[in-house]
């Protein structure tokens, strides 16, 4: 129970372009999503053609016994990296909206409140991102080649971006709430 | 604090950025041993009028018949003949055969590949590593009816392919690799030798 003398907390909405963000990022997470339905068989044959043109990036040897296991994995991760954009998207739009929302409410300077709300949306709306691209990179560059791409340009600057601004955060509320 | 601590902190707090959930992959049945599954629980069941349809309809039959020239003559006719006449173990020792052969014509092929002195040691050993997965998924499917026959075979089978896992595996030369790869080969010759019909006079 919340003692009466406690002033009760007024929760403050995020900056527009931050909702408006995470609400896209949504979007395209049920748009992904739909897609990979709909064009499923689609984008499976032009994921298996684009590997099928390139034998060496892939290891194929043209004997079938050995390939079709390289080229099973390559489209089973392929379709796996859709599949957790679409997740990852869904996940980190809600995750936008609420910890922008806690760091606008808590976070009472300014100095710390923007970039940390910065931070999260930059960071929580490109990580999905790199599962598309390792997904698109699949057929190009490898598993390996393709998932260490994604890895440097989207998954460690913007994950970390994420986790940073969170663990910023989590101090501003564990300061604040150690100061009532 | 200082700044050399905070960046500490900073690194320490964004390393889980470093993992990254990518999914997992396990290796599936492909069109031929699904087959083989279908013909050997349908026997297992009695049922060998189902076992026969999945024959005549299926790729094992039709691979087969694409590589008939590196397996023991008669060997499809004679397989369709023990599953109409209902003879589970003529039926285990003709598929026995094939898949030996299959196993067989990979290690052949992978000893051939792995000692192209042209490519890098790591694309040697890269080979080796996925004819081994091939060899080793056919194989596997009739370990059972191998040992049951012939433990010999079974143990020595096993035994050069954990040789080879090693060489595909380890930082050795995969020159190494040869030598487990010829002998998979070499007994898995004298096993379909052994029991095709013309010497077992069936």
């Amino acid at each position: 129970m919340i003692p009466a003398s406690r002033t009760p907390v007024q929760w403050r909405v995020p900056p527009v372009p931050v909702l408006l963000t995470a609400v896209v990022l949504i979007v395209c997470a049920e748009a992904g999503g739909a897609s990979m339905v709909r064009f499923k068989l689609e984008l499976t044959r032009w994921a298996r053609n684009a590997m099928l043109a390139r034998p060496a990036v892939h290891g194929l040897l043209g004997v079938r016994d050995v390939d079709e296991r390289v080229l099973d994995e390559a489209l089973v991760k392929f379709d796996a990296g859709l599949r957790l954009f679409h997740l990852h998207a869904e996940g980190m739009g809600l995750v936008i909206v609420a910890m922008t929302t806690v760091a606008a409410t808590l976070a009472s300077s300014p100095a710390s409140r923007r970039p940390i709300i910065a931070l999260l949306t930059v960071g929580g709306a490109g990580y999905p991102l790199g599962y598309l691209l390792w997904s698109g990179l699949i057929p190009y560059y490898g598993l390996e080649r393709g998932k260490t791409i994604a890895e440097w340009l989207v998954w460690i600057p913007f994950g970390g971006a994420t986790i940073v601004a969170l663990w910023w955060l989590a101090g501003l509320v564990a300061l604040r709430l150690w100061h009532h | 604090m200082s700044p050399s601590g905070a960046l500490l902190l900073v690194l320490a707090a964004v390393a889980p950025a470093f993992a990254h959930h990518v999914g997992a992959y396990v290796p599936t049945d492909n069109e031929i041993t699904t087959n083989f599954k279908q013909i050997k629980f349908s026997v297992q069941a009695g049922k060998f009028d189902v076992a026969l349809r999945f024959f005549e309809t299926g790729p094992l039959r039709a691979d087969m018949r694409a590589r008939a020239g590196s397996l023991p003559r008669g060997l499809e006719a004679g397989l369709s003949a023990a599953l109409a006449a209902g003879d589970a173990a003529e039926v285990e020792r003709r598929l026995m055969v094939f898949f030996a052969a299959l196993a067989r014509d990979l290690a052949l092929d992978a000893e051939r590949r792995t000692a192209d002195p042209q490519l890098s040691h790591d694309a040697r050993a890269a080979i080796g590593a996925r004819f081994l997965e091939a060899i080793w998924r056919y194989y596997n499917l009739v370990d059972f009816a191998v040992a049951q026959r012939d433990d010999k075979t079974s143990v020595a089978v096993r035994l050069a392919f954990d040789e080879a896992a090693g060489y595909a595996k380890g930082t050795a030369a995969p020159a190494g690799l040869r030598e487990p790869l010829a002998r998979i080969a070499q007994v898995l010759s004298v096993l379909i030798e052994s029991s095709t019909p013309a010497r077992r006079g069936s």
